[in-house]
């Protein structure tokens, strides 16, 4: 079996060492744009702060790939790929064939509209190149203005504070930080305590236009504000690659689209990771690709397995600092019962939603104990019956509703 | 004890090893890491590890 894998994010990295594992015979090319090595992209943002040095960023070390036999071939921009063959075809010409093909090409920044996005000092953060290059225009000590007030324009506006970058700000479109991970509640917590460390945020704001000439020295809101900024970062979310699929016409709605068993809508193709669309949702998160590159591979490998979804976990942690956000923590019906124990002064806020006591999300900010806990709880479905009075306590014991 | 995956990269905590290179004694339960505890192989920090079961 010759298996051709695009990408090597997470999910074309796990895909191609899980079918290693399982099948020690098989030929597995992994071909990349970048060239890099696989590289955690969490990893990027301390190395943004300057937390770890660039070594230290990648996953594997030297010689990792060829004692797995993984012919990983970086640098190599893959323009076309063919089901029926099955084939890629690479930016000189060339043609590659294999027996089955794995789409994991990610996802690429959102581009916000803006005018003037091309001037210089315009950013995305994505990939290390990105990085890099921010780095490198950092060195001029402009101020920094970052669009988005999300998990990464929050992490990224936490990591050039600790880097030692003056004057940080974030413009957010919504009227809180993190819309999609926290309530109101939580989001004005979190705000506060950022704000301890130097970020300014601009809430409530539609950026028009990005103002310099020919350099960016600053944005233009709707309601007419002006922000200085000598480098914009545009942090606005995410949004799947589905050129290659969509031109060989494989179905894509706003991602790839999947079954449960990570297959396209063409029998030799599998995807996974940040460019699938799976029941509906596209996840961006890591642990979500590494489930599914995981499927993936049983799936390839004759091994059937079905991907039911991952329970959204996300935390953030800014200079003493913790918030997890698991699930659903926005429900948008009355179905839900939503426990709340908020201790402002102590900068606590924790949050639970549960249907038929069972909790489906939570929040936790400016605490970490009992955060593993209650994500096992969440994601083992457990009732919390009986024990609803005594969940927030500081020392409540886990291990009487795990094993139950 | 329970292993712990690393959904970064693979790595495997088994409580049973420890993570002698970071002073990590044999015996200590995933639970019982330093919250600032990272994957010895790729970096990334304790939330993004997985129970395997």
């Amino acid at each position: 079996m010759r298996i051709i894998i695009v990408g090597n994010g997470v999910a074309g990295t796990i895909a191609g060492k899980t079918i290693r594992e399982l099948d020690s015979q098989a030929e597995i090319l992994i071909y990349s744009e970048e060239r890099h090595p696989y590289y955690p992209r969490p990893n990027l943002i301390d190395f943004l702060a300057g937390i770890i040095p660039l070594e230290k960023i990648f996953a594997f070390p030297e010689g990792w790939a060829d004692r797995q036999r993984l012919q990983i071939n970086l640098g190599r921009k893959i323009v076309g790929i063919n089901p029926e063959r099955p084939s890629i075809s690479l930016e000189n010409g060339e043609i590659v064939t294999g027996d089955y093909l794995v789409l994991t090409s990610g996802a690429r920044p959102l581009s916000p509209p803006l005018a003037g996005l091309e001037k210089k000092g315009v950013f995305t953060l994505r990939t290390l190149d990105d990085v890099l290059e921010l780095l490198e225009y950092l060195t001029s000590g402009p101020e920094v203005l970052i669009l988005g007030g999300g998990l990464l324009g929050l992490e990224t506006a936490r990591a050039l504070c600790q880097r030692g970058v003056n004057r940080v700000s974030v413009a957010e479109y919504f009227d809180r930080l993190l819309p999609r991970q926290l309530d109101e509640n939580g989001a004005g917590q979190l705000q506060k305590e950022l704000e301890k460390i130097g970020i300014k945020f601009y809430l409530g704001k539609e950026a028009v236009e990005v103002l310099g000439n020919g350099s960016v020295s600053g944005v233009r809101f709707k309601d007419g504000q002006v922000i200085p900024a000598g480098a914009l970062i545009l942090a606005s979310g995410i949004k799947p690659r589905t050129e290659l699929a969509e031109a060989c016409g494989l179905l894509c709605s706003r991602g790839v689209l999947v079954d449960d068993y990570l297959r396209t809508s063409h029998s030799k193709v599998y995807a996974a990771g940040d460019v699938v669309e799976h029941r509906g949702k596209i996840y961006g998160l890591i642990p979500a690709a590494f489930d599914q590159a995981r499927v993936l591979a049983y799936n390839l490998c004759g091994q059937i397995k079905r991907y039911e979804g991952t329970v959204p976990f996300n935390t953030l942690k800014v200079a003493g600092i913790y918030l997890t956000s698991i699930g659903l923590v926005n429900p948008e019906n009355g179905d839900y019962e939503i426990l709340v124990k908020h201790e402002p002064e102590k900068g606590i806020y924790k949050k639970l939603i549960l249907k038929n006591d069972v909790p489906v999300g939570a929040i936790w900010l400016g605490v970490k104990k009992g955060v593993q806990e209650i994500s096992r709880v969440i994601q083992a479905g457990k009732s919390l019956t009986g024990y609803k009075e005594r969940v927030f306590d500081d020392n409540f014991d886990f291990s009487l509703i795990l094993e139950s | 004890m329970e292993k712990w995956e690393c959904t970064a990269c693979g790595y495997i905590y088994d409580p049973e090893v420890g993570d002698p290179d970071n002073n990590i004694p044999p015996g200590t339960p995933f639970e019982s890491l330093p919250e600032d505890w990272v994957c010895p192989q790729c970096g990334v920090g304790k939330e993004f590890f997985q129970k395997i079961s």
